[in-house]
């Protein structure tokens, strides 16, 4: 069966570093209509070609590179790229998403991913174009770092246009929460997986080539693509960003909520992007602060107003769109001091080298946004890393002697650029805390496990669970844990999934807060969907940004169908999600990992209760609901483990 | 489908030259071939083939241009999204994108080297809003 006109390249490039063997592999379309590409397509050579109980940093891991179903078919907000392998920080599923240029590169070069086995005895690259797949010696490349190796590649291209993804020196290191960047600064820094391409020594993907990618029917994308953009193209003038608190402090007191809808957020995006979050959060609540010990009392207005969102827009030079967006929340920012510009920072990262380790100074912001930037290290977990290390000194788990003899004090950026420069290089106390939190504590000892705070080995991110339930199920039930663009019961509200999907809960006007901390069924039916629906989005490549607009202006089925010629429903899509939500936790399984033990630290969950600041009081029941999640995906109630059927009639689809 | 190089061909190497996959292949003053895996179908090699020998995908001959009377785009940019769809599209990396808009920071496409444009229309046969339309230079107004 042809697969020309259905979106996807059929084939995908395996590289086996130790021997530099290439092959392209055809992939059957049975795989691509039971799991379609991107992530559903690597749960499956995953599942098949990693064996359990294989060393992340070992050759037999496979480290996979791939585009979306939907990339490069005129579809919108479909520009997103993934990396997948067995996480050394998880010792499970290892999964970070990341826009920017790179995912339509993949599929210019005929194939839909490229997976890497085995290990390279010294350090290379691999160049791909229409009619060159080698790998080259990147001896040279070793110890520059993401910016210069991509601006050096680039370079050697000469006219010819080409994408780099690539590690820095954490990757290098072997740093577990390190990750692997492009465009100079657009990171898939989640699950320690630039450490795995650093075990590899594979320093770097140049993918030049030029295949064009076809559709079904081409016309009828345009056509979605037309009618979402009308919608990303409305922006009514909104607040300026010192009104942005008050919002979020006036979400804080209301006792009930309007459903949301994520046209509003939208236009927060598209004029702010992710830092329009950055006080609104702290106010209502979604921020944790200071190791999740503090709350909004401890980092108030006066406090968190250095990150007024105006603040960055100040600084921005111009807008930044990934591949196929029309909204465009990313930016490029000036910057003073050591780097002359670097990426906006987003949320997670002002908020996590911010309040969480209590700190005001955005120039200190910006100076550690490009560094991790350019060591390729992931700003979440490195944020976290640090108020571990905080929260140690001041409770005298570590002292100055650990330290090289630097106070660590909350909120003096002295000290948090002291540590951050020591993780990206491993030097003393940098390399008892470059691999994350659970490993730092496992070093240091002396109780500091109770005050490291992560889900299965990753460090959680900048959502606060107490806040939002759906975030505690989201970063314990997951097979990547921790993570935040998988679920939270706003995402569901924004997808608007009841639109067009039977048989998932529909959400009213709105609702009382309280209600988010009942136990109810529905809390695990709209994370269930939203877990099947986020699968479908990340098959096809496509933005959570988008996804917010909800499914009925950011048509992800209609686009798919379109794309492929199927005619499936969207119910049938959502099965698609659980097929890929079940492969990935069999493979968990099949690696040894018990679920139970992903789930996240009573801090996240009130327990004890906050007794202060918006979260005050409350308590996440979150056993309960991680049962009934796994009993909705028809997975054991009480171990989270599929049946062994129901893996067998997966893991068979060749 | 791809492009196809008859028995015609004198070798004079344009087609190659100017090709931005690398699908044509062949040895000056011989008969070229085209890989028919490789070939992005842009029709760059029956512009500038001066002996009549590329066949397009529908089997017709394709016909020489002069390089001047090649379509070039134009960017609409109050109808352009500045998804970058279009610079991803062009097989010869000819598109970039910078500010252009008062007051306005998204960027928008430009060529900033018609040189290196083949005329292939790739750029507005994918952009979604049809923002890019295709016409010769000499298309273009001429100032006063």
């Amino acid at each position: 069966m042809s697969t020309k006109n259905k979106g996807y390249m059929g084939k995908i490039m395996n590289v086996d570093l130790s021997t530099g063997k290439i092959q392209i592999e055809t992939i059957s379309p049975v795989v691509y209509e039971s799991f379609l590409s991107g992530m559903g397509l690597a749960a499956h050579q995953l599942y098949h070609r990693i064996p359990a109980g294989a060393d992340p940093l070992g050759p037999d891991n496979l480290l996979g590179f791939v585009s979306g179903l939907l990339t490069g078919t005129g579809s919108l907000f479909t520009g997103r790229w993934m990396v997948v392998g067995k996480s050394p920080l998880t010792n499970g599923w290892g999964e970070a998403n990341c826009g920017g240029n790179f995912s339509p590169a993949i599929k210019h070069c005929g194939v839909d991913g490229i997976f890497f086995t085995g290990a390279s005895a010294t350090p290379v690259y691999l160049y791909v174009d229409d009619t060159t797949m080698e790998l080259r010696d990147a001896t040279d490349l070793w110890g520059m770092d993401a910016v210069e190796t991509e601006t050096h590649l680039l370079k050697n291209l000469g006219n010819k246009k080409g994408r780099v993804a690539c590690i820095g020196q954490s990757g290098e290191n072997r740093s577990l929460i390190s990750g692997i960047s492009t465009d100079k600064g657009r990171m898939a820094a989640r699950s320690g997986l630039g450490a795995v391409m650093g075990s590899k020594k594979l320093k770097a993907l140049v993918l030049a080539g030029t295949r064009r990618i076809f559709s079904h029917n081409k016309e009828e994308i345009k056509r979605l693509s037309r009618i979402c953009n009308r919608w990303v193209q409305f922006q009514p003038p909104f607040v300026p960003g010192f009104l942005t608190a008050p919002i979020g402090a006036l979400m804080r007191i209301m006792p009930a909520v309007l459903t949301q809808d994520g046209l509003l957020y939208k236009i927060l995006l598209r004029k702010w992007g992710t830092v329009s979050m950055n006080q609104m959060s702290v106010e209502m609540g979604d921020s944790p602060i200071k190791n999740w010990n503090g709350s909004s009392a401890d980092w108030g207005f006066f406090k968190s107003r250095s990150s007024n969102p105006d603040v960055f827009i100040r600084r921005e030079t111009e807008k930044f769109h990934c591949y196929s967006c029309p909204l465009g929340c990313g930016g490029i920012c000036k910057t003073q001091g050591k780097f002359s510009e670097t990426h906006k920072p987003e949320y997670e990262t002002v908020l996590s080298l911010g309040g969480f380790v209590m700190n005001k100074d955005m120039d200190s912001i910006f100076y550690l946004n490009e560094l991790l930037n350019r060591a390729g290290m992931d700003s979440i977990s490195a944020g976290h890393t640090v108020a571990f290390a905080l929260e140690c000194f001041e409770r005298g788990i570590i002292t100055t002697k650990d330290t090289m003899g630097v106070e660590l004090k909350w909120g003096d950026p002295g000290a948090i650029e002291f540590l951050i420069e020591k993780m990206i290089t491993r030097d003393g106390i940098g390399d008892i805390l470059a691999d994350g939190v659970k490993k730092a504590a496992e070093r240091i000892g002396n109780g500091a496990d109770k005050i490291a705070i992560h889900a299965g080995g990753q460090e959680p991110a900048m959502h606060d669970s107490r806040n939002d339930p759906g975030f505690a199920l989201h970063y314990s039930v997951d097979p990547a844990p921790g993570r935040h663009t998988n679920g939270a019961g706003l995402y569901y509200e924004m997808y608007q999934l009841w639109k067009q999907v039977k048989g998932v809960p529909k959400m009213g006007l709105g609702y009382l807060k309280s209600s988010k901390y009942k136990k109810d069924i529905k809390h695990a039916r709209i994370g269930k969907a939203n877990s099947q629906y986020m699968n479908v989005m990340n098959g096809a490549g496509a933005c959570l940004f988008g996804g917010f607009l909800g499914i009925r202006r950011t048509p992800i089925f209609d686009w798919l169908n379109a794309a492929t010629g199927w005619q499936f429903t969207p119910e049938q899509y959502m099965e698609i999600g659980t097929n890929i939500q079940t492969l990935k936790q069999a493979f968990n399984v099949r690696q040894g990992l018990n679920p139970k033990d992903s789930r996240v630290k009573d801090r996240l969950l009130g327990l004890p209760p906050q007794t202060k600041g918006a979260n005050k009081g409350r308590t996440v029941d979150i056993d309960s609901l991680m049962k009934d999640y796994w009993e909705l995906f028809e997975w054991d109630r009480e171990t989270g483990i599929p049946s062994q059927v129901h893996i067998d009639k997966l893991a068979s689809i060749a | 489908m791809a492009y196809f190089i008859l028995d015609s061909c004198i070798g004079c190497e344009n087609c190659k030259t100017v090709c931005p996959s690398q699908a044509v292949m062949g040895e000056k003053k011989l008969l070229h071939t085209i890989d028919g895996t490789v070939c992005i179908e842009c029709g760059a090699c029956g512009r500038v083939c001066p002996a009549k020998a590329v066949e397009d995908s529908f089997g017709l001959v394709a016909q020489k241009v002069s390089k001047e009377n090649w379509e070039k785009p134009f960017f609409n940019l109050e109808t352009c999204m500045s998804c970058g769809i279009c610079l991803d599209t062009c097989p010869a990396g000819a598109l970039s994108a910078n500010l252009q808009r008062v007051g306005n920071r998204h960027v928008f496409p430009y060529l900033p080297d018609e040189a290196a444009c083949m005329g292939c229309g790739f750029c507005a046969d994918d952009c979604p809003v049809a923002a890019i339309t295709m016409a010769p230079r000499s298309a273009l107004p001429q100032e006063a």
